[in-house]
């Protein structure tokens, strides 16, 4: 009985995270545009963008490893954002 | 009879997943349960993390059911029940689960990739631009197919339209609550469910909002799909979504529970006529048109997107592929069967109920209570009268929880009415933001010769109200069954890629030897009939539709037979080449 | 405090200017500091010392001080790639040294350090007047237009930024805190703008900006043009004075040096002579409300002090 419950548990706990999950994913995705956006435009000069005067960039990249990382990871995939973007998005 | 039906359907699903599942799971996927995935292997809690199997499980299920799975059967049972839940069953067993599975499996071995991009390095560069391309006239058929049909619902029921309405509100209520307060989750959650009662309860007994005229309900949608798809996610689309997996929850539960305690017998025909009129009126042979009418319930292109989109990126194990992939396909397979349960049991009941009104269209209530052929030929003319073959539909389900745990019927219709068109609500909105999206892609050619213009295309305002204006004018003249089939055949197109890509993969990669033709064979199949689909619908539908909308809709579906005949060309050089295609891309 | 800045065209004599002005100036007593931003270093030259990058006293009351811009660059850089180095030192990924290759010769780095040479001084208490040498007009006049276009960036990076922060605090307000791990390393993403790094440096940055707009237009900023009496000097004095303008900042007073004062002037130079008076003409009718002050070419070019007094006395006071 006691191993029942706890499996119970653990399986409400999980629906919990999941339902966690599912409501704020599509603001995730969203974050993770807006910082990947902000990376590359403080970063523009490495890239050939238009970018802010040197002195915003000098004092800002000793900051930015969180939108580095991202913009470094999403310029991997960029070969494939098709299915990642739409599969967001119930169309079914 | 419908506590049977929906048994037996349990009872396929059940055995097809232990045994045909299974054997694909070692057979053709082959899955070993010391390879990592790419969601252990490339964890960056970034995309690529590992979920819990149920989580993801839910996630991948709420992701890949819409209003899809309840519509297309809705219109299906024209050609009788049994022919419907044959292809719901069988359709989904071999056809669509396989799918499913194997566009997971598929990507899970490409380190996350889309099958998108897996069918670009098996079957070539052309593959994924072919694919890529037609997103757009994809996305505007989807709008103007689900405007089409809500536009039918609502416009008879003042209940579902107040509901759809006060569901906006609670939305956005929610979304406050969530996500700008410090108010605990569940609690939230909590209110979040009291507000959705309470929504259908106001709405079933105070609807206030009635709009019968379909060209108002449309230019209201417009007004909506534009405004919905500018704001930011978190004001309005994700709290619908979040509130959607409620509904579609508490739908498929009640709707197991109302099919079972009723116990009721099936009142309409098996089976009516093999060329029943589905489409736009025209008689329509089961073969080869069934997957243009029944596509989410037993096979959809999007769910290999949704598959290896995300998904596959969270795997946590090989071995859970098979519950998360093929699992959620039988139980969307499982909803449909449910949808075809009630109206097989209170269709006619439905009907018979507005019989003045079908009367009304020159219908005659007594052969179309009779079965056969007749009802074949006038269901979906009939059904007009209550709001289309959806609200069949919800009304049925409506009747049956009212049979099995007494709830008013109406009560119940509104609240399938609801569940229904929130999933519609938010496909649109989310269509409309992808649509705008390739719209502007569409038009990059343009910023070198002409940078102004290329900013007028690409603002956001202009792209947003273009592709709806664009849905909702393909939708203004047309019945929404035309529509439907066109979203369904995209839908489809895209089905035969990933299938075409899975058997490709199958026989080449994974070199399944002789079972690799529990792939193949679908999916050529699959490719017959859609191509054969295709081409009955160029001939026999699109010179039915209004005027104006024709030539699009001519160059639109002559497109996708070219795209069609690309892409098994593709796969056909890729099948003979064999692995040495592979070796040069991986 | 006054800050007066010496625009001009290579070669017009802004350095000796600017000189004689701080050598006149700090004589009727005012505690004075010129600065040479020019990579030229000419103001050694023009005083006959040497002066060196710290601040050297050549008399009571004046200052003077070489800015060594390629240097202040490379100290700045040097910092950053320390802080970097540590920072992102889990990025693996990241080449530091290539991206540095990349700043030290980024469009907009001169500008940069020297405006952040302006800024040491320009509001430095102990001095009454500050004088600044500038760079060749071009670099000049983009320093001057740097802080109303840095103004515009932080502006949108500022709005962007609390996009991010916002969304942030929503996932957070469903999900607790937000932690992303980078290689192992476990970060602590903020939502809160006063924790933010990038926010309050973004802020800071604004002020510091905005302080400097207002002060290049203010009633305390004088900026004045060295020129010639020469068509392309003409036509060169005239786009500054359009750029500063533009930037709301006032042109003071314009100094058309080395002029030809000759008696009889030689068939040689007739022709130059003749451009001289057009010019000289055009500039006064261009520059109507603009005070233009005319020094003559001089026998020799004035060094040291006394001589630098001199030139003040007679043409500059």
């Amino acid at each position: 009985m006691n191993g029942f419950l706890e499996r119970l548990k653990r399986f409400l706990k999980g629906l919990e995270i999941g339902m966690r999950e599912v409501s704020t994913s599509l603001i995730e995705k969203e974050l993770e545009e807006y910082e990947n956006v902000f990376a590359l435009i403080t970063m523009g000069i490495f890239s050939g963008i238009p970018s802010p005067p040197t002195g915003i960039i000098l004092r800002l990249i000793p900051h930015m490893q969180r939108e580095m990382y991202v913009m470094l990871k999403r310029s991997a995939n960029l070969d494939d954002v098709f299915a990642e973007t739409l599969s967001h998005f119930d169309i079914d | 009879m419908s506590a049977l039906i929906v048994l037996i359907g349990a009872i396929i699903y059940l055995v097809s997943y232990f045994t045909y599942g299974k054997a694909l799971e070692k057979n053709v996927v082959k899955v070993d349960t010391k390879r990592e995935t790419p969601a252990v292997r490339l964890r960056d809690n970034v995309d690529y993390m590992p979920a819990n199997k149920f989580v993801l499980f839910g996630h991948h299920f709420a992701s890949i059911a819409g209003a899809g799975p309840i519509a297309g059967p809705a219109i299906a049972m024209v050609w009788g029940w049994l022919p419907s839940i044959l292809w719901v069953w069988f359709g989904n067993l071999f056809i669509g689960s396989v799918h499913d599975y194997l566009s997971l499996m598929a990507s899970v071995r490409y380190d996350g990739k889309s099958i998108q991009w897996v069918a670009g390095k098996i079957m070539g560069e052309r593959t994924k631009t072919v694919f890529e391309l037609y997103v757009l006239f994809a996305m505007i058929l989807v709008i103007a197919a689900f405007m089409a049909t809500f536009t039918s619902l609502a416009s008879k029921s003042p209940q579902i339209l107040t509901g759809t309405v006060l569901f906006i509100v609670i939305a956005v209520i929610e979304g406050l609550i969530l996500y700008r307060t410090k108010i605990p989750f569940n609690l939230a959650t909590i209110i979040g469910v009291i507000m959705l009662v309470l929504t259908i309860f106001i709405a079933f007994k105070w609807p206030f909002i009635n709009i019968t005229s379909p060209h108002t309900l449309y230019l209201l949608q417009f007004i909506y799909i534009v405004f919905a798809a500018a704001l930011p996610v978190w004001i309005l689309l994700q709290p619908r979504d979040y509130l959607n997996s409620f509904l579609l929850y508490a739908g498929l539960a009640l709707g197991l529970v109302g099919a079972i305690i009723s116990f009721r017998g099936f009142t309409w025909p098996a089976f009516t006529t093999f060329s029943a009129r589905a489409v736009g009126g025209q008689p329509s042979p089961f073969w080869p048109t069934v997957p243009l009418v029944i596509a989410c319930g037993a096979l959809s292109g999007f769910h290999s997107i949704v598959g290896s989109g995300t998904t596959s990126k969270q795997l946590d194990k090989e071995i859970n592929g098979l519950f998360v992939g093929y699992g959620a396909m039988f139980t969307e397979g499982f909803l449909s069967t449910i949808v075809i349960t009630s109206i097989g049991a209170f269709g006619l009941e439905v009907l018979g109920a507005a019989a003045a009104k079908v009367t009304e269209l020159g219908i005659d209530m007594a052969q179309l209570t009779a079965g056969g052929a007749y009802l074949g030929n006038n269901y979906v003319k009939a059904a007009n009268a209550v709001g289309g073959t959806l609200a069949v539909f919800t009304k049925s389900y409506g009747m049956m929880l009212n049979k099995a745990i007494a709830i008013p019927a109406t009560f119940g219709a509104t609240f399938a009415g609801l569940w229904v068109s929130a999933f519609v609500m938010t496909t649109l909105d989310t269509t409309n933001r992808l649509g705008r999206y390739a719209w502007t892609e569409l038009w990059e050619p343009v910023k070198n010769t002409s940078a102004g213009l290329y900013a007028f295309l690409s603002n956001r305002w202009v792209a947003s109200i273009v592709v709806a204006a664009i849905g909702l004018w393909l939708a203004w003249g047309n019945t929404y069954t035309v529509l439907w089939a066109g979203f369904a055949g995209t839908n489809q197109l895209l089905a035969s890629i990933a299938m075409l890509t899975a058997a490709a993969w199958v026989k080449n990669v994974q070199k399944a030897g002789r079972w690799a033709l529990a792939v193949v064979i679908p999916a050529i199949f699959l490719w017959i009939t859609v191509f054969v689909a295709l081409v009955w619908y160029l001939f026999k539908v699109v010179p039915t539709l209004a005027a104006a909308t024709k030539v699009p809709m001519y160059i639109f579906t002559i497109v996708m037979l070219i795209l069609d005949i690309v892409l098994v060309a593709q796969f056909f050089v890729s099948y003979r080449k064999g692995p040495e295609l592979l070796e040069a891309s991986k | 405090m006054q800050n007066f800045f010496f625009l001009g065209k290579g070669g017009v004599g802004k350095t000796t200017l600017s000189a004689a002005f701080a050598s006149g100036i700090s004589n009727e007593g005012k505690r004075t500091l010129v600065v040479s931003l020019d990579p030229a270093h000419n103001l050694g030259d023009a005083f006959a010392e040497e002066i060196p990058c710290k601040i050297k006293h050549l008399s009571k009351t004046l200052d003077a001080i070489e800015v060594d811009v390629d240097r202040m660059i490379l100290e700045y850089l040097n910092e950053l790639s320390s802080k970097l180095k540590h920072t992102y030192r889990y990025l693996s990924v990241m080449n530091i040294e290539k991206y540095f290759d990349v700043l030290k010769n980024s469009p907009g780095i001169e500008e940069y350090a020297t405006l952040e040479g302006i800024k040491k001084f320009v509001s430095e208490e102990c001095y009454d007047i500050v004088i600044f040498d500038t760079p060749p007009t071009g670099i000049t006049v983009r320093v001057l237009a740097m802080p109303k276009i840095s103004l515009i960036w932080t502006a949108n990076l500022v709005s962007m930024r609390r996009k991010i922060l916002s969304r942030r605090k929503m996932i957070e307000n469903v999900r607790g805190k937000f932690e992303a791990e980078i290689e192992g390393e476990v970060l602590e993403l903020t939502s809160e703008e006063r924790n933010d790094p990038i926010m309050q440096e973004l802020l800071i940055y604004k002020k510091e900006t905005k302080a400097l707009n207002e002060l290049f237009s203010s009633d305390k900023t004088f900026v004045n043009i060295v020129t010639m009496a020469e068509d392309l000097a003409y036509f060169e004095t005239k786009r500054i004075h359009e750029s500063l303008t533009e930037f709301k900042i006032h042109l003071r007073k314009i100094y058309l040096n080395k002029l030809f004062r000759i008696e009889n002037p030689p068939p040689e130079i007739s022709g130059k002579i003749k451009e001289q008076e057009r010019v000289t003409e055009m500039m006064k009718d261009h520059f109507k409300d603009i005070e233009i002050r005319e020094v003559p070419m001089l026998r020799e070019s004035p060094r040291g002090i006394p001589q630098l007094l001199d030139l003040y006395e007679k043409f500059i006071q």
